[in-house]
């Protein structure tokens, strides 16, 4: 936390909200780009070529791509993170950037496949070492 | 508050305004948006919801002491320690310190009137009431037999009184979720005037970095616990294996917030211990921002770290290694937090008065807790120590070594501002110490037994009956401990009414909550408006032990 | 509630706060702390969803196909518009004109209504199909599984609007995993969207009433980023839950 100063928004000067305010015309220009970009993502699913179409890993990239456009204006102009101060945009970013340590459980499942453990080479990839040990009596 | 202040003048000479004695209706504390009355109310109820689980962790005790069980069904024995774990992990842990302590010094500490949100705070805790009476209720609709941790797909299928348990667990974790909120607002918003981040009381930094792990933490256990709700209530299936769903997902969703959550239960108590310490040691804290860093480093490892409770759940080899690592590593920052506690009472001028036997008892026992977690985060001792009684010792250790004493140590150090009486110093130190040989008593032994191999959640040991000797020493502890319980209730509530009045400063301790503000402090905090000059713990050993050995009140008998 | 500015013309400041600029932003930094819980709620179920559509990519495309692309187009239009409505409703409270925001926010409630409509045609079309994710839930194709009744939901109206029924293919079970999820999830977000009507209602009561509760802009601007949050977890949904590519 870089905030050393008790209240930093003392530096503004006090009553002068006007900046604050999200003019209409941007307002209207944002949600004529939402609008769009709804129109896309929904020709995409449609209308891409063939070859492409198929493509899981491409179209998936394309939507979620659209989506996090979309999802960064509404925050920015709608939610006003652009006008807000440096600790408001701290804490957006870093809400949607923790999102991304629940992915950290994707360490287990993708390396569930092959378990490193010398000596069981031969037993069946999916199968836990410990189920497949015959007693030893 | 301006009319308060005023009243003042025009009262019987030696009258005070204060908090407590501003309005005594009852609809003045059930409507109270005061920060401090606030902290009062969760006092009252985290020490009943602490109460009931104790009764059940004497049940459990007293059933252990024979290999055959005497007491309890097995059913019961099930819904006994689930009752244990629910209540003193949600309603009691989670929320003690911060709720409690923290609602009462936060504002205090900072220099502010009063939170950040009032109004969110009183909700907060009329959610945490809620959702406690909805688990009592399930309790007394018949129970859970599930554990604390409802597994699926136990707790999917269960026919005990699960659901409405769970809900009352989804609300008390928005309860918290708001004190978080709050917190995070009043701690970067409502400082005073010159109190930079670097002059925060370190009690403060640990709040912080709670109040993110809260936030980041418990909504991913409330979505989980919620699924199971609607697995169980419409028959949704997202953990279920029938239909292709993975219940160890389950088990990792709920241990990325419940492990965390050990750290939602300690960071606080690191914050109590820094103050207690440093007070009684009259000396500066050493390494303040190691201690300030470590605790942001604690919040952030805890979150990487929840897969070591999962070693045998089928998670997959190389995940396991990569957690085991982690949790090595997680040992450091609480590493720094001893070696920087005890450098500080170094060539200090140290007190054994009642708050610093607690922080001491706790420094021995968090230090034992904290190294048992060392074998359990090891990959191949894990496997023959998990389940055991052995993790039972590890983590009550933590829990309630660490915990409990410094929530207590918190409770006797901060007494006197929060009533205004001093209790009996003689009682104080005797339940330190008997609470530190009961807790050992009761937990030492579980180590051992568990080392032997004594499944946790298991009421019958007849295959082993030399395991009764464990128990047998274990049961008794605990029976000490429960006394040293008893005797700061008894003592507490009597010095209420009896106790000696202080001055706003007993201990002769550096910080806002002391030097600025009376015992109990009015409605408001201060009388004037603060502007913090000084750096935070500015003790110096030789001037301030002889000032505080002419106090007025001496509380704290001779020095070392 | 003592304050400690009482001759404070304008906004009013709270007892514990120093300055109106001081209280105005620990509002939105706590509704921003509040929100980032929010992403994390979501953020689980979104982190289930992908695990779940990794590993069942094919039976995740072939149940997907049972839910209406158009519809759900339909409700992130309404959606994105009330989005709109309550950044205007915003825009107007800055400048104090209060006949304006309230038209604002009557049109966002107007469009959560419409969200609502839509949703419950949905659900309720699923449940014709016996789609639910519970002890009804039948999957397939078998003879005698077709309805007899005449349903307005599954006949009369998906005829008037021209919408043909899919075949049902792939694995049941996933199927069943796939509607688990999908009806937590849109439930879910359909309960923000009940929440936000309340909200949004009891400020337009209070804006009418000329409440002391509402003395600036602020009020408003929290509820806005709480609506904006449940269209932008719309945004995610829409082309995860409708347009899953083959």
């Amino acid at each position: 936390m870089a905030h050393d100063t008790t209240h930093d928004h003392d530096l503004s000067p006090g009553g002068a909200h006007s900046h604050h305010i999200l003019p209409q015309g941007t307002i209207f220009l944002v949600f004529g780009a939402l609008m769009t970009l709804m129109v896309i993502t929904i020709g995409a699913a449609f209308l891409v070529p063939e070859p492409l179409h198929s493509n899981t890993f491409f179209m998936q990239t394309l939507a979620i791509g659209i989506a996090v456009i979309k999802a960064y204006l509404v925050v920015t102009y709608f939610m006003g993170v652009k006008m807000a101060t440096r600790l408001v945009k701290i804490f957006a970013i870093g809400g949607f950037v923790w999102f991304f340590t629940l992915f950290i459980m994707f360490a287990d499942y993708l390396t569930r496949p092959y378990e490193p453990v010398p000596g069981w080479e031969n037993v069946p990839s999916s199968a836990l070492p410990r189920a497949t040990v015959k007693d030893p009596e | 508050m301006s009319a308060t202040l005023i009243e003042q003048g025009t009262q019987e000479p030696g009258f005070k305004r204060n908090y407590l004695n501003t309005d005594h209706t009852i609809k003045s504390w059930l409507l109270t948006v005061d920060h401090k009355r606030i902290g009062v109310l969760y006092l009252i109820a985290v020490t009943f919801f602490f109460f009931l689980g104790s009764i059940a962790a004497a049940m459990i005790r007293y059933e252990l002491t024979s290999p055959h069980g005497i007491l309890l069904s097995s059913e019961v024995y099930n819904k006994t320690f689930s009752a244990h774990g629910i209540l003193m992990v949600f309603q009691f842990l989670v929320v003690a310190i911060p709720a409690v302590l923290g609602n009462f010094l936060l504002p205090i500490m900072i220099g502010a009137r009063d939170m950040a949100f009032p109004r969110l705070n009183l909700l907060s805790w009329y959610m945490f009431m809620v959702g406690g009476s909805l688990i009592l209720l399930s309790f007394a609709m018949g129970g859970v037999d599930a554990g604390w941790t409802f597994y699926v797909p136990l707790s999917t299928i269960s026919q005990t009184q699960i659901s409405i348990c769970l809900v009352g667990i989804f609300i008390t974790g928005f309860s918290s979720i708001f004190t978080a909120v709050n917190f995070i607002a009043t701690i970067h918003k409502m400082r005073a005037p010159g109190m930079t981040w670097f002059r925060l009381p370190l009690y403060v930094w640990s709040h912080y970095s709670t109040a993110l792990v809260i936030l980041l933490g418990t909504p991913v256990v409330a979505i989980t616990l919620f699924l199971v709700v609607v697995e169980r209530t419409f028959g949704f299936g997202v953990f279920s294996a029938e239909l292709g769903g993975d219940p160890v997902l389950f088990q990792h969703l709920f241990w990325f917030y419940s492990h965390p959550a050990v750290y939602i239960m300690i960071l606080p108590a690191f914050g109590v211990i820094s103050e207690i310490i440093t007070c009684f040691s009259r000396r500066p804290i050493f390494g303040y921002k190691f201690i300030a860093f470590s605790s942001l480093a604690i919040a952030f490892l805890g979150f990487l770290v929840w897969g070591h409770h999962m070693f045998i759940s089928s998670q997959s080899v190389f995940q396991g290694v990569i957690f085991s690592l982690i949790s090595f590593i997680l040992a450091v920052p609480s590493a720094i937090k001893v070696f920087n506690w005890t450098a500080t009472m170094y060539k200090g001028s140290v007190h054994f008065s009642t708050p610093m036997l607690y922080a001491l008892g706790f420094l021995g026992l968090f230090i034992i807790g904290g190294l048992t977690g060392l074998f359990l985060a090891s990959l191949d001792t894990d496997v023959h120590l998990t389940g055991t009684y052995f993790i039972v010792a590890h983590f009550h250790y933590v829990m309630v070594g660490g915990t409990i004493l410094a929530y207590l140590g918190g409770i006797h150090f901060w007494w006197p501002k929060m009533f205004g009486r001093t209790y009996s110093e003689t009682w104080g130190r005797l339940s330190a110490i008997v609470i530190f040989a009961g807790f050992n008593i009761t937990f030492f032994p579980q180590f051992m037994v568990g080392y032997l191999g004594m499944p946790r959640r298991y009421h019958y040991y007849y295959t082993e009956p030399s395991w009764q000797f464990y128990h047998i020493l274990s049961t008794a502890g605990s029976t000490v401990l429960g006394v040293g319980f008893l005797m700061p209730a008894i003592y507490l509530t009597y010095s209420l009414f009896k106790g000696k009045p202080c001055g706003p400063n007993p201990w002769g301790a550096k910080g806002l909550e002391w030097e600025h503000c009376d015992s109990p402090p009015i409605t408001e905090n201060f009388a004037e408006p603060i502007l913090v000059m000084d750096n935070v713990y500015n003790y110096d050993p030789a001037a301030d032990s002889a000032k505080y050995e002419n106090e007025e009140v001496d509380m704290l008998g001779g020095r070392s | 509630m003592a304050h400690a500015h009482p001759a404070h013309e304008g906004p009013e400041v709270y007892f514990q706060y120093e300055s109106l600029d001081q209280q105005q932003e620990s509002y939105t930094l706590g509704m921003w702390a509040f929100l980032v819980t929010e992403v994390m709620f979501f953020g689980a179920l979104f982190l289930i969803y992908t695990l779940y559509r990794m590993k069942f990519h094919e039976d995740f495309f072939l149940a997907h196909e049972q839910l209406n692309w158009k519809m759900g187009g339909l409700n992130t239009v309404i959606l994105l518009t009330s989005s709109m409505t309550v950044a205007l409703a915003v825009h107007f409270a800055q400048k104090g004109k209060k006949a304006a925001q309230l038209t604002c926010l009557g049109v966002t409630l107007l469009c959560a209504f419409g969200f609502l409509v839509v949703k419950t045609w949905e659900y309720g079309a699923k449940g014709d199909h016996h789609l639910y994710p519970n002890w009804t839930f039948s999957y397939g194709h078998e003879e005698g599984k077709e309805h007899k009744v005449k349903s307005f939901w599954d006949d009369t109206l998906p005829q008037a609007l021209h919408i043909e029924k899919k075949e049902m293919h792939g694995n049941p079970e996933r199927a069943k995993l796939f509607f688990s999820i999908y009806f937590t999830l849109t439930g879910l977000h359909g309960l923000h969207v009940v929440i936000g009507i309340i909200a949004i209602t009891s400020l337009m009561i209070l804006i009418w009433r000329n409440s002391s509760l509402i003395t600036d802009y602020v009020p408003t601007e929290l509820v806005g980023l709480y609506w904006h949050f449940v269209d932008l977890v719309w945004i995610f949904l829409y082309p995860l839950l409708y347009l899953i590519p083959r």
